[in-house]
This record gives C-alpha cells, structure tokens and sequence, in this order.
C-alpha cells in the first residue's frame, strides 16, 4: 500500500474511533477531535437545513441528538452537503427516543422530496390548456413533481409549520391519511394536499395514460377534472409538450 | 475584483443591488452542482451584476483516487454556466472507503502525495481548461513523514501542475499557531507570480479549556493579526482579490460590506505603491 494511502486508512479510523488515539498524546488526541468535529458539524447543520419542520416538531435539542446519530450512521458520501440526508426518514423511524411520533419518518420523507423538487432540472413547465392538448394527449410530469401517500396528515402539518401559516393552523390539523404533493412553479418549491381526485389524475398520467384516461380516473374517484386539471397547470405540474423527448 | 463576500442566500436581494467598486462574490461551488432550481437561478442572477467565483470544497486533491466522473460532470456544467473569474479547491483530502469528511485533512507532505495531487489537478484543470487556485489548509497537528514545507509542496504543485495559489492568510496563522513555525516566513516565502487569491477570516479559541489550539471557525471579524499578515503579504506581492470569508454567526449584509471596504481600502492603498 501506498504511504499516502496507509496514512488517510489510519487516520480516517481515527476519525470513526477518536477514544482510540492514545491517551499519551493528548495534542493528537484533540486535534483529531476537531477535524472530526469540523467533519460532523458541516453534516449536522446540513441535516438541520434540509430538514426544518422535523427540527420545529422535536425541537432543536432533541433534533441536534438525533443528528449527531444519523450522521454517524450515515456519513456523507458526497460532497454536496445541500441534499445530504437521503436516508433520514427510515433513520427515523428506527430511532428510539421519537417512537411516540410514528409518522416523523412521513414528515422526513415529505421534506427529502421538498429538497430533491429544489434542485430539480429547470425544464419549462405547461402553463396553459389550450392549444395541442386533446383527450388522446400524454403528459410527462415536470422534474420537480413529487407525490407522497401517507397514513397521516403530513403535507396540512407541513403546511401549518410554515412562517406564512395562520396562528392556531398546527391545532386544526384533522388527523387523516394525506397525498402530499410537491411541485415547484416559477422557481418556488410549493407543497399542497392533493385530494384523491387529483392524486388519481396525476397518477394515471405517471403511469403514462392519456388524459382521457386519467379524466376518467379522477371523476371515479371523486374528483372535479377541469378544476383539478386547471389546478395542476398553475402547480407547474407538466412539461412542456416541447420539452418531452429532450 | 477588490474585495469579494461569500455569497449567502439569505442576502441575495442586499447582494444583486450592492454596488461598491471591486466588489465580487464567491460561493461553494458543491451546493450550485445541481440540475436546476432556485438557488442556481440566484447564482445566475449574481453573476449577472458581479464577478464570481467558484471555490470547491470537495475536490479532494490529495488522495490516491481521481475525483469521480459524475463530480467533474458537474463541476464542469457549473464552470460553463457560470464562467466564474476565479475557480479554487484546498490542498487536502476528503474522501475514504465511500464516506466524504466534510474538512481539509493533513497528510504527509511526500512527492507520492505530490504526485496525486498534480495528477488530480491536472486532470480537472485540463477538462476545465483552465488553471485552479490550491488554497493552504488550517493544520491542527503535526503529521510525521513530511518531505518538504508546505510552502515548498504548493510551489512544487504550481511547477508540476500549472495551479495557481489561493493564500488563505487566516490559515496560515491558525497553523502557525498550532504547530509552532513562523507565519511572517510562510507568508514571505510565498512567489509573487502564483498568488491569484487571498482569504481573510475570523478564528476561535479551541472550546476544550485543555487545549491551546485555535480553531479556523470562520464565525468572528478578522483578527488584527490577520490583517497584518496579510498587509505583509500585499505589502510585497501587489494586491489580488481578496475574500472576507464568514461562514457562522453571519452578520447583516451591512456589516461584512464594512469589514470588506476595510480590506478594499487596503488593496487601493497597496495598488498605489505598485504600479
């Protein structure tokens, strides 16, 4: 082996284990403590950045713990600390001290899906009805789209954790099954519950149906088409028809 | 390009209509990596107004391993969409076994590890077309093994990969301090010819009351020290373009623009006395 690479699997042992630097170089000891602090600070920070209602709901204290045992189970393998934390949700829902809040991990799920709609491809979204669009059309979801079903409310808590949310939103939460859906027009990330109509409608055409098809879907389950279709449009929920095959 | 900020998100309206002669930004280069999305449109609409540049916290120069494909991809597309003025990494390692250690790690300073790095750097400059700025790390501890300075090992890096240097001034005295050598001799040993950038920034104490290490937190003003080494260092080299790095406990966007029209004063000052 190298001695360059001989050097960085010590050291980074070191890392992993700082209690085994010997005790008779305390000088090491501590500076190996403040590279990995550095290390694992960087990690936790981004963790609290991506991850802002989790944090509001346990509270910094409890969130700061839970980081630090996340980011030692989960180091970052990527330079790119702004979408650290892929795996946070099913961390979560193994971590012991946040058992009484079973559906956190759905919440850490929903704001994974806020970062992955952030750093999205800036394709242009359809922006209006008219035009080529027929029954036999297919639309392709923006890049940005994301959906998440979940046995609790996730997206309404979501949304009552916002700075913009009305005093009093987090109570009025009605405790329910939720399809959360994340889409981000004009460059703003923006998270709606999506009602079974219009999450039957935007699923059909994930799956590739027509919108005839999809129309379909959504009325059986309940939905307003046109509504729910003009509603999507102004949610930058489709590509651009230019923009499909690119 | 006088005296640069680091660009912060939150002062993105302060920062689009700052008008302040020289003033330039730079900004990390891994969190703009993206396919899209708002924070790349704020760098795009920066770069508009200001000069920016793209300084790479995750290279990882110095480890056996060329930075991986997709990595380069990346920083590539940025570089293209951005045509930054100044593109820089540190002279450290990052990655091993899968796990990406968010700090510039020391390492024995050999010609083995010389050769990795001017390898890497030739590798990304070449594909970039364009020379890279290798900045000096904060040293904590004293590895054993090397086989030059570190002064020695960036100009020997320069020669073999065509780099140029970032001299992080604040780094310069945090090592010093740390490991006991002379920061006026790091400073003066340093060619005039490969400097493209400086650093200035704020250190701590260690929080461990048993420890005599000062820390690179870049979470205070430059220290009087600092500006002194680095009157020294434009004193003899000329003035470069010179960032006030911040990086917690970030301040309003009025009081880095005054800690940085201390730094462009400097350079104005130091651009009269070499012409």
């Amino acid at each position: 082996m190298s001695d360059l690479l001989s050097f960085q699997r010590r050291f980074a042992s070191a890392l992993e284990n700082p209690g085994l630097v010997p005790a008779a170089h305390p000088t090491l000891r501590r500076a190996i403590r403040v590279h990995r602090n550095t290390a694992m600070k960087a990690a936790q920070d981004a963790l609290a950045d991506n991850y802002p209602v989790v944090r509001a709901l346990v509270g910094e204290e409890a969130f700061a713990a839970c980081a630090a045992g996340y980011a030692e189970a989960n180091p970052p393998c990527d330079p790119r600390l702004c979408i650290y934390g892929r795996q946070f949700d099913a961390f979560l829902s193994g971590y012991v001290p946040f058992g009484s809040l079973p559906w956190l991990a759905g919440m850490a799920r929903l704001e994974w899906l806020h970062i992955e709609a952030l750093v999205a491809a800036d394709n242009r979204a359809l922006s209006s009805t008219s035009g080529q669009i027929g029954v036999d059309t297919r639309l392709s979801l923006h890049p940005a789209v994301r959906m998440l079903a979940y046995d609790a409310p996730v997206a309404s808590l979501w949304l009552a954790h916002q700075p913009w949310a009305a005093a009093g939103a987090i109570e009025r939460v009605e405790w329910q099954p939720e399809v959360a859906l994340v889409t981000r027009p004009a460059h703003k990330v923006i998270v709606m519950v999506a009602d079974p109509g219009m999450a039957a409608f935007l699923s059909a055409c994930e799956r590739g149906e027509s919108l005839g098809d999809a129309a379909r879907t959504a009325d059986e389950a309940g939905g307003d088409v046109a509504q729910i279709f003009a509603a999507l449009i102004a949610a930058g929920a489709f590509l651009k028809l230019e923009w499909r095959n690119r | 390009m006088t005296a640069g900020l680091g660009f912060k998100l939150q002062h993105f309206a302060e920062a689009l209509t700052a008008r302040a002669d020289g003033l330039w930004f730079e900004v990390h280069a891994e969190n703009y990596m993206v396919d899209g999305g708002p924070r790349l449109a704020a760098l795009m609409a920066l770069r508009e107004r200001h000069a920016v540049s793209l300084h790479g916290v995750g290279l990882s120069i110095v480890s056996a391993d060329p930075p991986s494909a997709d990595y380069l991809r990346r920083l590539q597309m940025l570089a293209e969409r951005v045509s930054p003025a100044i593109m820089s990494d540190h002279l450290a390692w990052q990655k091993w076994g899968g796990t990406h250690h968010s700090d510039f790690l020391p390492f024995p300073r050999t010609r083995e590890a010389l050769g990795f790095a001017a390898d890497n750097l030739s590798r990304v400059q070449d594909l970039l077309g364009r020379p890279i700025l290798v900045e000096n790390p904060s040293l904590y501890m004293d590895v054993s093994g090397h086989e030059m300075s570190e002064t020695e090992f960036l100009i020997e890096l320069a020669f073999l990969s065509g780099c140029g240097l970032l001299v992080d001034v604040n780094n310069v005295f945090v090592s010093a301090s740390n490991l006991g050598f002379s920061a006026d001799d790091y400073i003066d040993a340093l060619p005039a010819a490969l400097v493209g950038e400086i650093h200035v920034a704020g250190h701590s104490p260690d929080g461990d009351p048993n420890s005599s290490l000062i820390i690179d937190s870049h979470g205070a003003p430059v220290s009087d020290p600092v500006w002194r080494l680095y009157e020294r260092l434009v004193g003899r080299i000329g003035a470069r373009p010179t960032l006030i790095e911040r990086d917690t406990d970030i301040p309003a966007f009025a009081d880095l623009m005054a800690e940085r029209a201390h730094a462009h004063a400097l350079i104005r000052a130091t651009e009269g006395t070499h012409v």
